[in-house]
């Protein structure tokens, strides 16, 4: 308990910063609909003279912008990409901590195992993750009611959090899975921005060329698509349980690998 | 039973050796010295003890429990000081020392007591901010934080860096406070003196491998002198090279340098008949008695 308290106070400031930043996202975001909204012009005609590949890479095909809801589609996949990046950075971060600081000869010689470290760790940090996550979900309520003059979308806004939690946990777990196989904390950080970044920039790829539709699993943004999410109204079951397999096995990873690797000191 | 037992422990980080067949006995109750220049594989043993790294062969208990299998419960016994101390810059003193204390089963009102009389022996200010300390304070946390649960088993990591000589005093006088209630310590150092001034027994580790270990006053009686003369005329070398004890003896023009270890008599006669314009003895440093005393006797 007290380490996982411990790691709730560190963290305290980041969440609330995050937290800010997250709210100022939807809030300008939804703010922009509300003026072109406003505008009487179709924003729908507007974005239809942009070449294809633009759409895409802008994320706006296949909603209907005049709508608020097909506004907060496009914008959520500005939202997963900062929540994903809070999650991948707080992953490595707060496993890896310990050894960048140097405070591991502290840390790992009281009496308690690593892998009751890395639990209190893991709560602490997914502690972190639903507080953002909670904070998207009500923050994107009053915003789509408020600048959408009363559209109310809440059941697809529950969907799409549900689908943004598990892209949390994915990346989440892919920064305490790097750390845990990665002895120099820097290198583990960096590595996994960068799966992050290949798997982002491979889901515009995706969008832009059908060819390599293929490649969608290899890319978490593919299973918790706005467009798909709304159209369904539901997650993809086949990419809820490949998401819960791959959180297992990082879970496993994660614990198995720090257990048995050498602490940098 | 020992305190500590090492048998053949030995450590490989990838292909380049860390420790090899490591074998220490040491016993409760003492006071043991590990000493060897830097790198030759004292902090290496040391962090395998305490489960920081994992061993690649052999074995290590700590009171008869083994070290991989029984890590949390053994540490619940082990007071440890790392030769650099780093903490949580954002945490005060005393928030450091109270989180450091919750980690134990001991009783919390205990410890802060403890932590108070520690600090006041220290004087150390525990309301100061970890971040705002000078280096030589922050080992007194680090001191503190090794001792506030009482541990049988004290593991010192060349600890005595920062602190300044009157500090260092006091430290050691604790030390052997905590030694006669008997609790076991495990010193580390390059410092030969250090060592000789606390230590029963001492094992002098070299590149990963435990070249000797030996009682405290065996090693003073075999201590080396270093003999430095500068003479008026050239110097016969035979003497020298004739007298029992005398190793690495280099004579160049008017000047004499070697080592010397046995009856200190025995060598002043021959230098009694020499016109000398200088003399140093000293006493030769750790280096120089790995180089040229047991490399030699091995």
């Amino acid at each position: 308990m007290n380490l996982f308290s411990r790691e709730i106070k560190a963290y305290r400031k980041s969440l609330f910063f995050w937290s800010i930043g997250m709210i100022a996202l939807v809030g300008s975001g939804m703010a922009k609909f509300a003026t072109y909204s406003g505008g009487g012009q179709s924003m729908n005609e507007l974005i239809a003279q942009f070449p294809k590949s633009i759409q895409t890479i802008f994320g706006l095909t296949g909603f209907d912008l005049n709508t608020a809801s097909g506004y907060f589609g496009v914008l959520f996949a500005y939202i997963a990409l900062m929540a994903t990046v809070h999650a991948v950075l707080l992953g490595a971060d707060i496993i890896s901590k310990e050894e960048r600081d140097r405070t591991s000869e502290f840390l790992f010689v009281k009496p308690i195992s690593r892998l009751k470290v890395i639990s209190s760790k893991l709560l602490a940090g997914l502690s972190n993750l639903i507080v953002l996550n909670l904070v998207t979900l009500f923050s994107s309520i009053y915003f789509i009611n408020y600048f959408g003059h009363g559209v109310s979308m809440n059941s697809d806004v529950y969907v799409l959090m549900a689908g943004l939690f598990f892209l949390q946990l994915l990346f989440f777990f892919v920064g305490t899975v790097m750390v845990a196989l990665i002895k120099r904390p820097k290198t583990s950080a960096s590595l996994a921005t960068s799966v992050l970044l290949v798997t982002f920039i491979l889901t515009y790829l995706i969008n832009i060329n059908e060819h390599l539709d293929g490649l969608k699993y290899l890319t978490p943004f593919k299973y918790f698509d706005a467009k798909n999410i709304m159209t369904d109204g539901t997650l993809n079951p086949v990419y809820v349980v490949l998401s819960l397999g791959l959180i297992v096995a990082m879970v496993f990873v994660t614990y198995r690998a720090y257990n048995r690797r050498d602490l940098s000191i | 039973m020992n305190a500590i037992e090492t048998t053949k422990l030995t450590k490989y980080y990838g292909k380049s050796l860390g420790i090899q067949d490591v074998d220490l006995a040491i016993k409760e109750g003492e006071i043991f010295g590990f000493i060897g220049p830097n790198g030759a594989g004292k902090s290496t043993t040391i962090r395998t003890l305490l489960g920081l790294i994992h061993p690649t062969g052999g074995s290590a208990t700590i009171f008869g429990k083994d070290i991989t299998k029984y890590g949390p419960a053994i540490k619940e016994e082990i007071g440890y000081l790392p030769s650099e101390v780093f903490y949580y810059d954002d945490m005060r003193v005393i928030d450091l020392l109270r989180y450091s204390g919750s980690f134990y089963k001991k009783n919390p009102g205990v410890i802060a007591k403890r932590i108070k009389e520690l600090a006041a022996y220290l004087d150390l200010d525990l309301k100061k901010k970890i971040d705002d300390l000078s280096y030589g304070n922050k080992k007194k946390v680090g001191i503190i934080q090794g001792l506030l649960h009482e541990p049988k088993l004290i593991i010192l990591d060349e600890p005595t860096g920062g602190l300044d000589p009157l500090m260092q005093q006091r430290f050691f006088d604790l030390l052997r406070q905590e030694n006669k209630k008997g609790v076991t310590i495990l010193f580390s150092s390059h410092i030969l003196s250090e060592v000789q001034k606390l230590c029963d027994r001492v094992a002098i580790i070299k590149e990963g491998k435990i070249i000797r270990i030996e009682t405290i006053s065996s090693l003073v009686e075999n201590a080396h002198k270093r003999f430095k003369l500068e003479t008026v005329e050239k110097i016969d070398a035979k003497p020298f090279a004739d007298l029992k004890g005398v190793s690495d003896l280099v004579i160049t023009g008017n000047l004499v340098s070697f080592l010397y270890r046995g009856r200190i008599n025995d060598v002043t006669k021959i230098i009694a008949g020499l016109d000398l314009a200088n003399m140093l003895v000293e006493e030769p440093d750790l280096e120089e008695i790995f180089l040229h005393y047991y490399q030699k006797d091995e």
